[in-house]
């Protein structure tokens, strides 16, 4: 079973929604996954855990060693579909 | 028979209510039934669990305060015991349903009359709005100033962000968005200004220093179960405690950093379908027309720039709390999401450490004074509200959020003093920094971009 890290501001408003619509469509396509959310203060400390991250804005990601996907169109309705996509695709 | 059933929830206090209206409002939003009735349960679980939490935190905490004002005379006994909290007390007001249709349909008219074009379907951070009517409502017991003041929030949050748009799309490079979040907003009160000011400083903007370190040396500040360890201990240690409780406040204080935050996204989860609906709802509503969308500031905070500030800025504002006279707020549970009074100071001084630091501590500055100002309508609302604390030693509570907040201050003195001279100022006021920003302002700035032109 694949984990994602997803990471908001203070990993409670965006991160939950974030988290929520991963779940959802790896259910919908029968993927296994494990959702855990987190502060981006704390990705550096706990991403090493993961195979997937999942951010909601703006994230210097150069010192990640994982995949690093951006989700804003999660939040904002465009382009969701493409994200939710290629999310699934590095679940699966 | 209605009217005895209502009776009862009402009886069963917020616990009960909050799942009830929420649910209610679910269903007016078009969300089905089922879903409606967990996500309102949901919620009722997550204020269930933030009532639990900050009882841990203020029979800790308090007594602890307490015994440093007795052996220091430091009289920091106004406890912080965050803004999650304060969002479920917000929430499990009563007249919460009215407060949120008020700001949507603040935002709809603004959008029909063209007088914005932020499109604020963030129903989750309606709560910063919200709560300065609960609270003017609770002190005046008038339930139109309470909607008014709430109506107020709206119209000046929509406003001021679309005047910091251009912020989001520049300095944070996300285009189409604007940030409705009056934790992030209100620093702006105090920062264009004093940003302004420091310009007029020859050479200031030449003073820059690596603050590359910062992470390296200050990174505990931004994991909350080490501050929260680290400040339980030394807060213990001030108390005058033996070393077996030391140890024991300092892990408490640890678990309440950690906790509050899960707590708080069951609420997120909750009210996560009704935001959905309601965003729906709007987009059929407006459909060809090009927004702004209002995203919660959380999407700007991870910028590396606002971290290392934030990073700087949290020790030095523990310490600013206690040299600050006049300040009995004892920061704690909130030095979390001080990232979030930063960001648009960060963007607006374009990453300018130095101005980010100065500018930074006099907005924490100000939301200590504010937090401390409003601490007792505070504690008194949230015992109204069946927040429980008898064990907190008769030690007060605020936050960095509701009143604190530079911009939910301002309303909320205006909306409770007296009327008739507080709300025509604020209203001249609020206008001529309209007509500043909108008229006077947008014309040179088409003039400098004619120069442009001419220059190249």
């Amino acid at each position: 079973m694949k984990k994602v890290l997803v990471a908001c501001g203070n990993g409670i408003a965006t991160s939950t929604v974030v988290a929520i619509k991963i779940r959802e469509i790896c259910e919908e396509q029968g993927v296994q996954v494990m959702v855990s959310q987190c502060k981006l203060l704390e990705v550096e400390s706990k991403v090493s855990d993961y195979d997937l991250l999942v951010t909601t804005g703006k994230f210097d990601a150069s010192d990640i060693d994982i995949k690093v996907i951006g989700a804003i169109s999660l939040l904002t309705g465009v382009g969701e579909e493409e994200t939710l996509d290629e999310i699934v695709k590095v679940l699966k | 028979m209605i009217y005895n059933a209502f009776t009862v929830l009402l009886n069963a206090g917020p616990t009960v209510m909050l799942p009830v209206i929420m649910f209610i409002i679910g269903l007016i939003f078009g969300v089905k039934p089922a879903k409606a009735f967990r996500s309102g349960l949901t919620i009722g679980i997550g204020f269930a669990g933030i009532k639990l939490i900050i009882g841990l935190l203020a029979s800790n905490l308090g007594p602890a305060a307490q015994a440093m004002v007795k052996n220091f005379g430091l009289k920091l006994d106004v406890l912080d015991i965050g803004w999650g909290a304060i969002a479920a007390i917000t929430w499990s007001s009563p007249i919460i349903p009215i407060l949120i249709f008020a700001i949507l349909l603040t935002n709809i008219i603004m959008l029909i009359l063209k007088k914005t074009n932020t499109l604020d379907v963030d129903i989750w951070n309606y709560h910063h709005m919200a709560i300065v009517g609960v609270m003017t409502y609770f002190v005046t017991k008038n339930i139109a100033l309470g909607i008014a003041a709430t109506v107020t929030m709206g119209i000046v949050t929509f406003k001021m962000s679309d005047w910091s748009e251009h912020l989001v799309s520049g300095y944070f490079e996300l285009p189409g968005v604007s940030l409705p979040t009056v934790s992030a907003l209100s620093s702006l009160i105090i920062a264009v200004p004093l940003n302004w000011l420091m310009d007029k400083i020859p050479g200031i903007n030449k003073i820059t220093f690596e603050a590359k370190h910062a992470k390296k040396y200050l990174g505990l500040f931004g994991e909350p179960m080490i501050m929260g360890l680290i400040l339980g201990g030394v807060i213990g240690a001030l108390a005058k405690y033996d070393i077996t409780k030391i140890l024991n406040v300092a892990v408490n204080m640890a678990a309440v950093m950690v906790l509050i935050p899960k707590m708080t996204s069951l609420f997120m989860e909750g009210l996560m379908p009704i935001s959905e609906a309601a965003k729906k709802f709007t987009k059929k509503k407006f459909k060809g027309r090009k927004f702004l969308i209002g995203l919660d500031a959380a999407v700007v905070v991870g910028s590396s720039e606002v971290i290392t500030t934030s990073l700087i800025v949290i020790p030095l504002t523990i310490a600013l709390a206690v040299f600050l006279p006049g300040n009995r707020v004892l920061p704690f549970a909130d030095l979390a999401v001080v990232p979030f009074r930063i960001a648009l100071v960060v963007a607006l001084t374009d990453g300018n450490i130095l101005k980010n630091i100065i500018i930074g501590l006099a907005c924490t500055g100000a939301i200590l004074l504010a937090g401390t100002n409003t601490a007792t309508d505070m504690t008194n609302l949230a015992k109204a509200s069946g927040i429980d604390l008898s064990l907190a030693a008769g030690a007060l509570i605020s936050s960095f959020a509701a009143t604190s907040l530079t911009l939910s201050f301002i309303v909320y003195k205006v909306f409770t003093g007296n009327v008739f001279i507080t709300l025509p100022l604020f209203i001249a006021a609020f206008i001529g920094i309209w007509v500043y920003i909108e008229v006077i302002k947008k014309k040179p700035q088409i003039d400098e971009a004619k120069e442009v032109n001419i220059a190249e």
